[in-house]
């Protein structure tokens, strides 16, 4: 590190760890890898415990912050029993009981549904009106963000600064070189017609297309007493591109294992290109079927990205790999030796995307499939899809972003505690 | 049985047992096991694993059902156990020994007997105990306990504590990485790959567990707690009546 930094007016490295960590609040992206105790009263008490505040002191700040982040009456609830929002406002009590005098926040909406992401944004609006602290923010989705901002630092995809200042400033002077730069705008900073990469293609209506998936009642729960996926019944059509949507929790992810025979269902069928997925040899199911997770570290099988991508393959769909990395932004020149764990998470989503889409299946399932993309990797992979689609393959995503849906999908499936909710309007 | 964690009611955590502290419950099943050690005797174990379990559903709340399901591993270990040390005890082929049973080469000793149903009433013995433990105690409370009361270092105890909390995700991340290999076209089964995987996944998020805890200051100095925990006469009652029961079971053991 060059360069000097000073907080409170010290130079960092004076500080340490320690003098910094008195300092600074720091919310991440995975609540799951910030709570630490099971309770939620104690989870906020855990920074106040650390830093030896006083008993009566604790017992006076604690509902004080609770109250902050809109969590009063769980005082005693399991923090791992809480949705995804709940956590993250969890964790931000956390790094606020100490009372910082600078809060980061790593992306904190990056697992939330968007009602929990609303969430986090209304109580970072109130504590930002409150002044008590100096909040910085690290964003992709950035509409609600911009509006809270009053001052905004882009940085391109080298970590060099494009532009810093106040964000009407900052928009009506770089709003250019930010496109370019392939960051993500508020809607009103966006061209009025953005080309839609998948709007040309043709909407296929009801009986156009073979159908390929075709879930029957199926019912699953990882507690049988506890189905997570109930009765859901469901066809997907050749060239469809069904989003499944829902809150966290919802078992959109569930039912997309189902589909492509990682899960078995408790009840009801599920039949892939007239076979049950769930007995196919794995041979056979990679070839007709394709699955992203949810948590790309959690399917990486190698130790280098180009032995994570070509496994398994054939020689004819080996020599796919070389340019699809290269349109991925994931050119194995660079990244070929490089250990799938050490890339950034939106590379990790590109490479695990690869992995699926170098095989083109003709069924994609897809979880999450556009996490932590800025607007170029969103757009390269919404071109790579469009191709793979117009060959006649159908699309199943399970996803929170608006965009994506808006986008791509053909058909909207709403998930509700495992319930198909009543059929939306397709976009 | 590891990917599953018992997740305690308010009825268990507010029972006579749920309020003693962990350390006293701690003591409690380390002094009952050694005084086990010190005889062969059937008796002693049956008594103190009936204790146990009474005292579990008596002033413990823990629902029977659950009792049974948390055990039901451990009765076939103990009968494993028992048949084990009953079949190939020396005493069977000693012939001065009384037999119990003569089935033509197979010959049980009585000695033989009584030594493989105490060695068996040992394991249930120590499963009931141990059960007993963990279904009244809380995991939190426990590290309170163990650094307030037994002054054991917090790095360790809070560690230890969120490893814990994460067992849960080991096995997530097991089943995450099979799943993987199947939609890959690779053959199903075990594969040492898999197991690098997990320990990848476990390391990485140990990693970024104690980068969150370090950021919330874990181990900057002197620590406080927001929930004392302090001696009681609780503590002094199931402290004094367990070692009475031990040595009452001891002398009934001869």
């Amino acid at each position: 590190m060059t360069g000097h930094l000073e907080l409170d007016g010290r130079d960092v490295r004076e500080l340490g760890t320690v003098g910094v960590g008195e300092r600074v609040g720091v919310v991440f992206q995975d609540p799951s890898t910030q709570l630490v105790m099971e309770r939620v009263e104690d989870d906020v008490a855990f920074g106040l415990e650390n830093r030896g505040w006083a008993v009566d002191a604790m017992h006076e700040r604690v509902p004080e912050v609770l109250a902050t982040v809109s969590l009063v009456g769980q005082e005693r609830a399991r923090s791992r029993r809480l949705s995804g929002g709940q956590q993250q406002r969890l964790a931000l009590a956390g790094a606020l009981a100490p009372r910082p005098g600078l809060l980061v926040l790593d992306e904190p909406t990056a697992n939330l549904d968007p009602a929990g992401a609303a969430d986090l944004m209304t109580t970072l609006a109130s504590i930002r009106a409150e002044r008590s602290a100096t909040v910085l923010l690290i964003e992709h989705r950035v509409e609600e963000a911009w509006q809270l901002a009053d001052a905004v630092l882009a940085l391109d995809a080298s970590g060099r600064p494009i532009d810093v200042g106040p964000p009407d400033e900052v928009a009506a002077r770089s709003v250019r070189r930010l496109r370019a730069a392939g960051v993500w705008l508020p809607a009103a900073l966006e061209p009025k017609h953005r080309p839609g990469p998948l709007r040309g293609l043709p909407d296929p209506d009801r009986g156009a297309g073979a159908t390929v998936v075709r879930a029957d009642a199926v019912r699953y729960g990882y507690d049988r007493a506890r189905p997570v996926v109930r009765d859901v019944t469901l066809n997907a059509r050749a060239g469809e591109r069904i989003a499944l949507v829902g809150p966290n929790g919802s078992g959109k992810s569930t039912l997309a294992r189902l589909l492509v025979g990682l899960l078995r269902p408790d009840h009801g069928r599920v039949e892939l290109l007239g076979a049950d997925p769930a007995r196919l040899p794995p041979a056979d199911l990679a070839r007709r079927a394709g699955y992203v997770f949810q948590e790309p570290e959690r399917q990486f099988l190698a130790q280098r990205v180009k032995d994570e991508v070509s496994l398994g393959l054939t020689a004819e769909e080996r020599a796919r790999v070389e340019p699809l990395m290269d349109r991925m932004g994931l050119p194995l020149e660079q990244f070929g030796e490089r250990s799938p764990y050490r890339l950034s998470g939106g590379e990790q989503r590109r490479l695990s995307l690869a992995c699926i889409l170098v095989r083109r299946p003709a069924v994609l399932v897809l979880d999450e499939p556009t996490f932590g993309q800025d607007r170029r990797g969103y757009e390269s992979l919404l071109r790579i899809l469009r191709e793979h689609l117009e060959g006649g393959a159908c699309l199943i995503a399970a996803t929170h972003d608006a965009r994506f849906v808006n986008d791509v999908a053909s058909r909207i499936v709403e998930l509700d505690e495992g319930w198909v909710a009543p059929a939306a309007i397709p976009a | 049985m590891i990917a599953e964690r018992v997740e305690l009611s308010d009825d268990q955590l507010d029972s006579p047992l749920g309020r003693t502290s962990p350390v006293v419950k701690l003591a409690v099943a380390f002094g009952w096991l050694a005084g086990l050690a010190l005889t062969l005797h059937p008796l002693p174990p049956l008594i103190l694993a009936g204790v146990a379990l009474a005292a579990g559903l008596v002033f413990g709340g823990i629902p029977p059902a659950l009792l049974v399901r948390g055990l039901a591993p451990l009765w076939i270990a103990a009968a494993g156990v028992a048949t084990f040390n009953t079949l190939f005890s020396t005493s069977n082929s000693d012939p001065s020994s009384v037999a119990l049973l003569s089935l033509g080469p197979l010959r049980v000793s009585v000695d033989a007997a009584v030594n493989g149903l105490a060695l068996g009433l040992r394991v249930v013995a120590i499963a009931a105990v141990g059960a007993v433990f963990t279904l009244t105690t809380d995991s939190t409370r426990l590290a309170d306990s163990l650094v307030q009361q037994l002054h054991v270092s917090p790095r360790f105890a809070y560690g230890a504590l969120a490893a814990y909390q994460a067992i849960p995700r080991f096995a997530e991340d097991l089943t995450s990485l099979r799943q993987a290999r199947r939609i890959r076209g690779l053959r199903g089964g075990w594969h040492p790959r898999l197991l690098v995987g997990v320990l990848v996944l476990a390391i990485r998020h140990g990693d970024r567990m104690a980068l969150s805890m370090d950021t919330r200051g874990f181990g900057c100095g002197p620590r406080t707690f927001y929930r004392q925990v302090r001696w009681g006469p609780l503590d002094a009652l199931v402290g004094i009546d367990a070692l009475v029961i031990l040595v009452a079971a001891l002398t009934v053991g001869g």
